[in-house]
């Protein structure tokens, strides 16, 4: 019973956890980018989305739609910042930068949000169902739905699709998409507007699980990085997969070890992924050309 | 300039440095936290100026020498001489433990694992009842590094910054020191061309590892002192703000040059004590900085100062840092 319970949680969490880490998923496979501001996006957008419906009252469907431009528009304003870093392909600058940007996001969410910690509530977390004698709420059910829709769309859309080509192309080698007559300015501002916007869905639906506070997206980042490196970088069912695993494993450690540890339970996975196979990792080998 | 000339004009700006705080009316406790962040600040440096990596994990090793520092002279109630061993060896061991693990990764596979370790270790601080959970550890007793007969003790600001400047100058002279020693110029050239260190007999992981545990000692030994500085320890060490202050003071001057980690942390910190517009604008203005600092100007403050004075000189190209080549 509590097992199931567990096991039903872990369900729930892997596909928020594969949802909040797709946004990095595709940057990082398709731009060979990165973006250490990922977390207070998801901050951000969680802080949006709750002020949308409490404040603006507008229904949730829409205030998930405001959250969702507030990220593209992050998105793009990171991008604009840091094209020039992006052309000489300085990943460790983008680093650096994308960390800024998250302290200033931070800092922007305190002004403009206030200190305060916050609830959203949606229609669909007070409604719950019972599964196999575990309990589930609405907002749980939505999670796995979106999860599971947006996966099948960017699996047939970046890894069938024109589009998907013609961003790998970008990754791969900038300079000779730029001779094929690939305006690469655009791909790279579309590959972080979907960041923005994926994250920015993520938080819209995961948020209402917890309470939002400024100093939330901290462990947003290591949950994401843990799910590209587990799934393969850049690989879209390889990070389902991931996020999957990781939330079942969360959700199992949480409920028969420590709640506490989780993160650092995590954070060991992800240690003994790294010794057994350092060479899986070798991104910089690929990026640097 | 002469060897025993440029001493002199040190030791001249040393004591400047020493009365400085009082003349500007007090300011003792900032200029401390200024020193004592510097110290910390510089760790990181060796590791991005030198190495080459952006380690974001040296807020670990700063709080590691400050939780050592809370825990001994409370529980214990160690000395200071004690607590500076404790600091040291803690920073230095899970610098150790850090860089083994990540001994083979590079570039942002590096940063992500030690950023990875920064959340860890807050969330253990956070739920370890040893090590005071969230309330962290306070009353923390003062400085007291008297030996024998001779009384060196701290009780307050004004009486603590002369230590803190002493670190302060100790680290300087470390810094420069490491730049010109064997160890410094094998981590340049580890950065710079890893395969022709390979080539030339020098072991890349073994120097990585060494450089990496050498910075964690300066991070180790500025939360030493901060700990006695603020008699207050908590999980708050881990927030993002101290490993922002950190990477924002490394790159807002520009890379290697020995004072370039001090100025911007003292423009940091100088900002936040006499300028402060309440801690969120503080913390757009510091992200802002450091966003400024990389993505409009290349080469940080003073590269953008020399090509302003410089415009009919040829472009300064030795102050980009070449792009560190996987």
């Amino acid at each position: 019973m509590n097992l199931v319970q567990q096991l039903i949680n872990g369900v729930v969490l892997g596909h928020a956890y594969a949802l909040i880490a797709i946004g990095w998923t595709v940057l990082l496979g398709v731009a060979r980018l990165v973006n250490f501001g990922h977390g207070q996006i998801y901050m951000l957008a969680a802080f949006v989305t709750w002020w949308a419906t409490a404040s603006l009252g507008l229904p949730y469907p829409l205030a998930i739609l405001l959250a969702m431009g507030a990220g593209v528009l992050v998105g793009l304003v990171m991008q604009a910042a840091m094209l020039r870093l992006t052309f000489a392909q300085d990943l460790v600058s983008i680093m650096i930068v994308t960390l800024g940007f998250g302290h200033l996001m931070r800092g922007v969410a305190g002004l403009v949000f206030g200190g305060n910690p916050q609830v959203l509530e949606t229609p669909l977390s007070l409604v719950d169902f019972e599964l196999a004698g575990a309990w589930v709420t609405g907002q749980d059910l939505l999670i796995v739905a979106a999860g599971i829709l947006v996966f099948v769309l960017l699996h047939y859309g970046l890894e069938r699709g024109s589009l998907g080509r013609t961003a790998r192309m970008v990754a791969e080698d900038p300079k000779l998409a730029q001779l094929a007559g690939i305006d690469v300015r655009r791909v790279y501002f579309a590959v972080f507007a979907f960041e923005g916007a994926a994250v920015a869905l993520a938080a819209a639906l995961v948020a209402p699980r917890t309470p939002i506070l400024t100093s939330i997206g901290f462990e947003e980042v290591i949950v994401t990085f843990v799910v590209v490196v587990l799934g393969g970088i850049g690989s879209v069912a390889g990070s389902y997969v991931a996020g999957l695993g990781l939330g079942v494993f969360t959700a199992l450690f949480g409920g028969f070890v420590s709640p506490a540890y989780a993160t650092t339970a995590a954070f060991a996975v992800l240690i003994v992924v790294l010794v057994l196979r350092p060479g899986g990792l070798s991104l910089g080998g690929r990026a640097g050309r | 300039m002469r060897g025993p000339l440029r001493a002199l004009l040190a030791a001249v700006a040393a004591a400047a440095l020493l009365l400085l705080p009082g003349w500007a009316g007090g300011l003792h406790g900032a200029f401390a936290v200024i020193a004592i962040m510097a110290v910390a600040a510089y760790g990181l440096d060796i590791v991005v100026s030198d190495l080459g990596e952006v380690s974001l994990a040296h807020t670990v090793f700063f709080a590691a020498g400050a939780y050592a520092t809370a825990l001994l002279s409370t529980r214990l109630g160690a000395g200071s001489w004690a607590t500076l061993a404790a600091a040291l060896t803690a920073g230095a061991l899970l610098a150790a433990a850090l860089g083994l693990v990540t001994l083979r990764l590079r570039e942002f596979v590096f940063s992500l694992v030690t950023y990875a370790a920064t959340v860890v270790a807050a969330a253990v601080a956070h739920n370890w009842p040893l090590l005071g959970g969230s309330d962290g550890v306070s009353a923390i007793p003062t400085l007291d590094l008297s030996v024998g007969p001779l009384r060196l003790a701290a009780g307050n600001d004004a009486q603590l910054w002369p230590y803190a400047l002493v670190l302060l100058l100790l680290t300087l002279y470390a810094v420069r020191q490491f730049r010109r020693s064997r160890l410094g110029a094998m981590a340049m050239m580890v950065h710079l061309n890893p395969r022709l260190a390979t080539m030339s007999g020098i072991d890349v992981g073994r120097v990585r590892l060494l450089v990496f545990v050498l910075s964690s000692l300066f991070s180790a030994a500025a939360g030493w002192l901060y700990a006695y500085q603020r008699a207050y320890v908590g999980p708050d060490l881990f927030e993002t703000y101290f490993l922002v202050l950190m990477l924002t003071a490394v790159v807002l001057v520009g890379r290697r040059r020995l004072l370039a980690p001090l100025i911007g942390t003292a423009l940091i910190v100088g900002q936040e004590r006499f300028l402060s517009f309440g801690g969120d604008v503080n913390a757009i203005i510091l992200g802002g900085a450091l966003v400024t600092a990389l993505a409009i100007l290349p080469g940080g403050l003073d590269g953008t100062l020399r090509r302003l004075f410089a415009r009919p000189a040829p472009r300064p190209t030795a102050e980009r840092e070449p792009l560190p080549q996987p």
